[in-house]
């Protein structure tokens, strides 16, 4: 099956979203299911990840809303815990410099976090990422130059 | 146009999705513009340093364990289903039955039938509220509907 293809995919970009392993694996999955059961109204415009994508986002956004206000997607706490970024599965190899960078994503705001998620590790296009957020492209272009910036000013800061 | 007006063309120019028209543009003021040339030469090397992060793609024993859950939930969803279905047509029913053995049944009092009646269409009353109150719930909140684009 095609959709298999992008399991690592979605677990990474779910991992990056929920900042939780086990959660990432819940959420992936809830998404592949309602895709699978929603089939019927992909349209075929737009590639199948897509598509899924735009399910996984809102499928973590939601899981996101219900949680505390007081459980932040910030791992600093618990690094390298048994649910933060030591957890396998996520990352083809670690390093220090790579885990400085993945905590730097995890520190972003869900709204930064998620236009950095879709453009640099799912590799969407900016007429991808302005679907599935529901955004003209001028937006796609101001949210990820303002996501940029910061997490350009969390990496300096976190320069040795 | 300043620099704050041309910041976000930067990010075009980065992922290689700015127009040939508005690259002459950008190109042009970042030739004079020292600090947006900095500015973008930093974004430059940050990207560089995002794309050594890589997700690991599962091994064949993980996707397998991966895909049956996803099957399992396909299949329990499908089983809630029908278990609902059913239910339902059973105490629907049940309940036309019990009303009608009630009310056709001399021996039992008015009032007993008054109330088991009321009861029983009290709860339909309640479910369908219940269920009317859930849709537009649903309606109103975007999340819930995560498939809808």
């Amino acid at each position: 099956m095609i959709v298999k293809e992008y399991t690592g995919r979605a677990i990474g970009a779910a991992f990056l979203l929920l900042g939780n392993y086990a959660d990432a694996l819940d959420a992936s999955q809830d998404a592949f299911v309602r895709a699978w059961r929603n089939i019927r109204r992909f349209d075929g415009k737009g590639t199948f990840y897509t598509w899924y994508s735009a399910i996984l986002r809102n499928t973590c956004i939601s899981r996101l809303r219900r949680r505390p206000r007081n459980r932040p997607v910030q791992l600093a706490n618990d690094y390298p815990g048994p649910e933060s970024i030591s957890d396998p599965g996520v990352l083809a190899e670690r390093n220090e410099r790579i885990d400085r960078i993945w905590q730097a994503v995890l520190e972003l705001s869900t709204k930064h976090r998620e236009i950095i998620v879709m453009s640099h590790f799912q590799q969407m296009s900016y007429k991808q990422i302005a679907c599935v957020l529901k955004v003209p492209i001028g937006t796609v272009m101001s949210r990820l130059y303002n996501a940029r910036k910061t997490l350009r000013a969390k990496l300096a800061c976190d320069r040795p | 146009m300043n620099c704050e007006d041309l910041k976000p063309l930067m990010m075009a120019l980065l992922d290689g999705e700015l127009p040939p028209e508005q690259r002459e543009k950008l190109e042009s003021h970042l030739a004079t513009c020292e600090s947006c040339r900095q500015e973008l030469a930093e974004f430059i090397a940050m990207k560089e340093k995002l794309a050594m992060v890589k997700f690991r793609e599962p091994s064949d024993d993980e996707l397998d364990r991966y895909w049956k859950s996803i099957y399992n939930r396909v299949e329990r969803g499908m089983g809630w289903v029908l278990f609902s279905l059913g239910a339902i047509i059973l105490l629907c029913y049940g309940s036309f039955k019990l009303i009608e053995e009630i009310i056709r049944d001399p021996k039992i009092a008015l009032i007993l039938k008054i109330g088991v009646v009321a009861l029983i269409f009290g709860v339909v009353i309640l479910f369908v509220s219940l269920l009317r109150e859930r849709l537009a719930v649903r309606k109103a909140d975007m999340y819930s509907k995560e498939i809808k684009r």
